[in-house]
């Protein structure tokens, strides 16, 4: 394999072959299983991209608030490359979706600065044959789960994509004037304050992009996930990542919800 | 130690040992690790729980054989498999031998040490109410809780078995003038993420395997642990395992899940660390 992102390893093609051939793999439980079925689609496999990367040094300065681009964009290019190499799983397997996909980042043993980037998930593949593959003619990839993802489609709402926005950012420590200054008083420290917030709005905004690029009409689920990972205290990687969705084109009326009072513990 | 202590401790271990003896002949006694609510579900599809049961299988592992080489680390991947095949096998014999028809709710527990690999196996033995004793070769065992098990049969399916895979791979090191040249760069480890997309597709392909020999369809709660060995930086695993299922009925049957609001509270567990 080399460092370009399109292409699977030789050894992909005879599982994939398999799978083709009507045994499905997935890390579906029952429900979900059960519910992704209710929802009309049928697990073809269980795919997944990874990339073990080494992270870049950026030097930061001590007193001042600024984006790691270098860092921020190692997060961003390791992740590309495991969902991508995901993406491709899926659709070699002529695949609509992924479902319940789910990105990790591990840190193990493989050196200092270096990371497993790991995107698993379960193709989907819409029973009545009809595509259901996003406006950029990939599978759509989703992170929600079987339960989430029958729900959604009750509401007459179609996943388009994983959508995320992140970005590394290194915040200022205070100087002792500054810190002194404030002893004894009830103050807001704004340089943190703001600091944090354009971080936010900067993976908040990235996240929003890849949607729009997507067509869709919003994201749902959205979790904002605040990592120092192995930096240290001061360096945060803000982490947005939500799926993106459209409206479908059929009215739905939702029914009504039934109320129940659970007799378990 | 005097005659007198030691006469009653052949007398205690005789009566043990008989008593031991009676409990398994009896056939009323039952035991299960099933929750209440299990037992119901199982009741609810006309299955009855007969027997907890187990298996434990160990295999060694060479010396050094996770130290320095290329490829895959086969002495390590066989280890693996043969702990897997030979607990589920005893799994199967104590089974068939309490007269259940599968077992369900098995908890899995492998650990993989540089010297040996083991896999201990405990479950509870199933049968179709009152049904009459098969062999061996008929148990199926699964890794599902006896809850999605009696969903998955009443969704016109069945479990046949538990599939497994497993691979260990070797990852080549990196030279040292690569090392220190990537140092201050963003760069994807090619070395690391091959010997894992090894590894992984050995291990699933290992997996599906197992489950074509079952004669399923599909493979449900596939559960994966991968990365490198505590032990050894340099060699990777890759292992996963789950339920083979099969559509038992004509076709799959409908759920018709409803739309619920709970009205439960939260539940809120008393620590009495909070109190300060």
């Amino acid at each position: 394999m080399s460092d370009t992102v399109n292409d699977l390893p030789e050894a992909t093609g005879h599982r994939l072959a398999e799978l083709e051939h009507g045994l499905f793999t997935s890390d579906l439980s029952v429900n979900e299983f059960l519910l992704v079925k209710e929802a009309g689609f049928h697990p073809v496999g269980f795919v997944m991209g990874s990339s073990i990367y080494h992270t870049g040094i950026q030097t930061r300065k001590w007193s001042q608030s600024q984006e790691l681009t270098k860092l921020t964009e190692a997060m961003y290019n390791a992740r590309e490359l495991a969902m991508t190499r995901m993406e491709e799983e899926a659709a070699a397997l002529g695949a609509d979706g992924v479902v319940g996909v789910r990105l990790d980042v591990n840190y193990y043993e493989w050196g200092k600065d270096a990371a497993e980037f790991i995107a698993v998930g379960t193709a989907v593949k819409a029973e009545d044959g009809v595509s259901r593959r996003n406006k950029l003619g990939k599978p759509f990839t989703s992170d929600l789960s079987g339960q989430d993802f029958w729900t959604l489609a009750q509401t007459g709402y179609a996943p388009q994509g994983l959508v995320m926005g992140t970005c590394v950012y290194h915040i200022a420590h205070r100087g002792l004037g500054q810190a002194l200054s404030t002893t004894g008083q009830n103050v807001e420290l704004p340089n943190f304050t703001q600091a944090l917030y354009e971080a936010r709005e900067l993976a908040m905004t990235r996240m929003q992009d890849e949607s729009a690029q997507l067509g869709a009409t919003g994201i749902v689920g959205v979790r904002l996930e605040e990592k120092s990972h192995q930096w240290g205290s001061h360096t945060i990687e803000f982490l947005a990542i939500g799926t993106a969705v459209t409206k479908g084109t059929e009215s739905v009326t939702l029914p009504t919800p039934t109320t129940i009072i659970s007799l378990d513990n | 130690m005097s005659a007198a202590p030691r006469d009653d401790l052949v007398a205690l271990v005789r009566e043990a040992v008989a008593s031991l003896e009676s409990k398994a002949t009896s056939s009323t006694s039952m035991t299960s690790d099933l929750s209440l609510d299990e037992e119901f579900n199982l009741h609810a599809i006309g299955w009855e729980a007969v027997e907890l049961v187990s298996g434990y299988s160990a295999f060694s592992t060479p010396m050094g054989a996770w130290s320095w080489g290329q490829g895959e680390i086969t002495s390590a991947t066989e280890a693996h498999a043969n702990a897997f095949a030979s607990a589920i096998q005893r799994l199967h014999h104590e089974a068939a031998a309490a007269g259940g028809h599968g077992v369900v709710g098995v908890h899995i527990e492998r650990s993989i040490f540089s010297t040996h690999t083991a896999v201990s196996l405990i479950g509870t033995a199933v049968r179709p109410i009152g049904a009459s004793r098969v062999g061996d070769d008929h148990v199926f065992v699964s890794d599902l809780s006896a809850r999605d098990f009696a969903r998955l049969v009443l969704a016109g399916w069945e479990p046949l078995g538990l599939a497994t895979g497993a691979s260990f791979v070797y990852a080549p090191r990196r030279t040292i003038g690569a090392a220190l040249a990537q140092q201050s760069q963003n760069v994807e480890l090619t070395n690391f993420t091959e010997a894992i997309y090894a590894a992984r597709e050995l291990a699933m392909e290992r997996m599906q395997r197992s489950a074509i020999d079952l004669h399923g369809s599909g493979v449900v709660e596939v559960k994966v642990v991968e990365g490198p060995m505590a032990f050894a930086a340099h060699a990777v695993g890759f292992t996963a395992w789950g339920t083979v299922v099969r559509l038992a009925a004509d076709q799959h049957r409908p759920m018709n899940p409803a739309l619920v609001v709970s009205l439960d509270d939260p539940v809120v567990t008393f620590d009495a660390a909070t109190l300060g």
